[in-house]
């Protein structure tokens, strides 16, 4: 087995008076996809954005790539090995595609102009919108901005990438365009945690299915395991409600 | 309109592949959605006021040089003063107001406080009286402390009109502009912060190269409001021995005593100074893609 490229131990993690996450722990290896499912407000966005520090746990440790996330440096350096995308795909709007993915490659990486515009190129030819790089984001349609988005993060070339429910502002004929560059990403053994309901790209795709419910991991097995045969009462009235629909 | 032209901007084909420094924050070059950018530079009909208001200025001096001509003479140097009063505080005014602005939105609670403190002490305080406060006051206040501590230029300093002038209307309106700007960066997503940040930038990189591009095209238009109502408001600094262009009106006056040919021409002068600002502030926000730029 590799080794755990993100360590999380006994987090918690309070909204005022919501206990959003209730001494969370597990690990991801390196090179491994999990896909993280719940009902909303179980907390899974919530873990998700605690392992690059979008949210700041309140107790517990959360470790990725080796590094403790204590300082802001550490924070940033953190930052600099993990790709996210966004549900609302946040693509700068005041920027042409191609800045969005030159931009934190020039002011984070201090890559060189054309170096960056190559990698760019090649990034946007990768998730199939070459044509589309002088454009701006407001000008693309959503299918189009998320995959923009993701190659805005693997132009930083991290070795984690984090999807925060990538399709699910999507309208249905575009969900597919996105999930099959995130599949290709899968296949080229990249690192990835995934909070998503599409249960095709977690059979296609996950090595391990985790099920989280009220701020608790309820359950986690692989893909097919946990769909077919639940252990938890909880798991298995989520998913009869997720796969009827 | 011309069907031709600049479908996404003026200049955008040079810029598509050319991530080189400053290219990311030339004052938000290409912000934010192209699609309702104007085609083109016509000269919109507000022009034309200013036009009619500068030849009612040269029909006056032309048909009666006695008073007009004399008194745009010797009011000339304060016009003078009144611009160059007005830029000098504005680009202070700009610099205080991002640094209030960014305070007021602090997460740090001292830096907040002290942010809020002072736009709601400097909002509540009328700016003649504290442009009065400013020059007769405050040079009372630096000779004291100076006699106190000993420190022989600030015992002995004396009230520099113009400097204090400045420092009155940069601490006043930058209280105003601290909110502007607060609630331009606010108008911004936090989404847009948050995907700026996960890309490893740290906070000022983020504000520098994301937000505040974004934020300049919201802030615009109240900026350009705050500048012709300073423009307007650099007369009150008359009363504070500033040798502006409503002090050289009434000193004129007070020789020649002819109130109705000096303050219709120094009325018509501030007119003059403000419409053309409202057209360059017009022109300006229809170069960024504002909507309802005129």
């Amino acid at each position: 087995m590799t080794e755990s490229i993100i360590k999380i131990e006994n987090v918690h993690k309070h909204f005022g008076q919501v206990h959003a996450l209730r001494d969370v722990s597990m690990e991801v290896r390196s090179g491994e996809v999990v896909v993280i499912l719940g009902p909303s407000g179980s907390g899974k966005s919530t873990l998700l954005r605690c392992i690059n520090h979008l949210e700041i746990h309140d107790s517990g440790e959360v470790e990725v790539d080796g590094i403790q996330l204590k300082s802001a440096r550490d924070i940033n350096a953190v930052r600099r090995e993990v790709g996210m995308v966004f549900q609302s795909f946040n693509l700068f709007g005041h920027l042409t595609v191609m800045n969005n993915l030159t931009l934190a490659q020039w002011v984070v990486r201090k890559r060189p102009k054309d170096e960056s515009i190559e990698i760019a190129k090649q990034l946007l030819e990768k998730v199939g919108i070459s044509e589309k790089a002088d454009r701006y984001p407001s000008e693309l349609s959503g299918g189009q901005q998320q995959r923009v988005a993701i190659a805005r993060a693997l132009a930083m070339n991290p070795k984690i990438m984090l999807f925060d429910e990538p399709t699910s502002a999507l309208d249905p004929e575009m969900i597919k365009e996105v999930l099959d560059v995130m599949l290709a990403l899968a296949h080229e053994g990249m690192t990835m945690v995934v909070v998503s309901h599409e249960m095709g790209f977690a059979r296609a795709a996950a090595d391990r299915c985790i099920f989280m419910d009220e701020g608790q991991i309820v359950e986690e097995a692989p893909p097919e395991t946990l769909f077919s045969h639940p252990e938890k009462e909880r798991t298995r009235v989520f998913l009869s409600k997720v796969l009827q629909a | 309109m011309t069907p031709t032209g600049r479908p996404f901007g003026p200049g955008r084909k040079e810029k598509q592949s050319a991530p080189a420094d400053g290219d990311f924050f030339p004052i938000g070059e290409g912000v934010g959605d192209p699609h309702d950018v104007p085609v083109g530079y016509k000269l919109d009909p507000w022009w034309w006021l200013l036009v009619a208001v500068a030849g009612l200025i040269i029909f006056l001096i032309i048909w009666r040089p006695d008073p007009y001509w004399d008194i745009l003479v010797f009011v000339k140097d304060g016009l003078l003063v009144t611009i160059i009063l007005t830029v000098c505080s504005f680009v202070l005014i700009l610099v205080v107001g991002l640094l209030g602005g960014l305070g007021r939105i602090a997460k740090n609670r001292l830096v907040y406080m002290a942010a809020s403190l002072y736009v709601e002490i400097v909002r509540g305080i009328p700016l003649l009286v504290q442009l009065i406060w400013w020059y007769f006051a405050a040079p009372v206040v630096i000779q004291a402390i100076g006699g106190a501590l000993n420190i022989a230029p600030l015992a002995e300093y004396r009230a520099n009109a113009i400097f204090l002038a400045i420092i009155g209307l940069v601490i006043c309106y930058g209280a105003y502009m601290a909110e502007i700007f607060r609630a331009g960066i606010q108008s911004i997503h936090k989404g847009q912060m948050e995907a700026a940040r996960s890309l490893g930038m740290n906070y000022f990189q983020a504000m520098r190269y994301v937000i505040l591009p974004q934020a300049f095209k919201v802030v615009l238009p109240p900026v350009g409001n705050e500048f012709i109502m300073l423009l307007k408001d650099t007369s009150l600094v008359s009363v504070v021995a500033v040798a502006d262009l409503t002090r050289r009106g009434r000193e004129f006056m007070a020789v020649h005593f002819n109130p109705i040919e000096v303050w219709t021409l120094v009325a018509l002068l501030y007119l003059v100074l403000t419409l053309l600002a409202a057209r360059l502030i017009a022109r300006l926000e229809r170069d960024r893609g504002v909507r309802g730029a005129s």
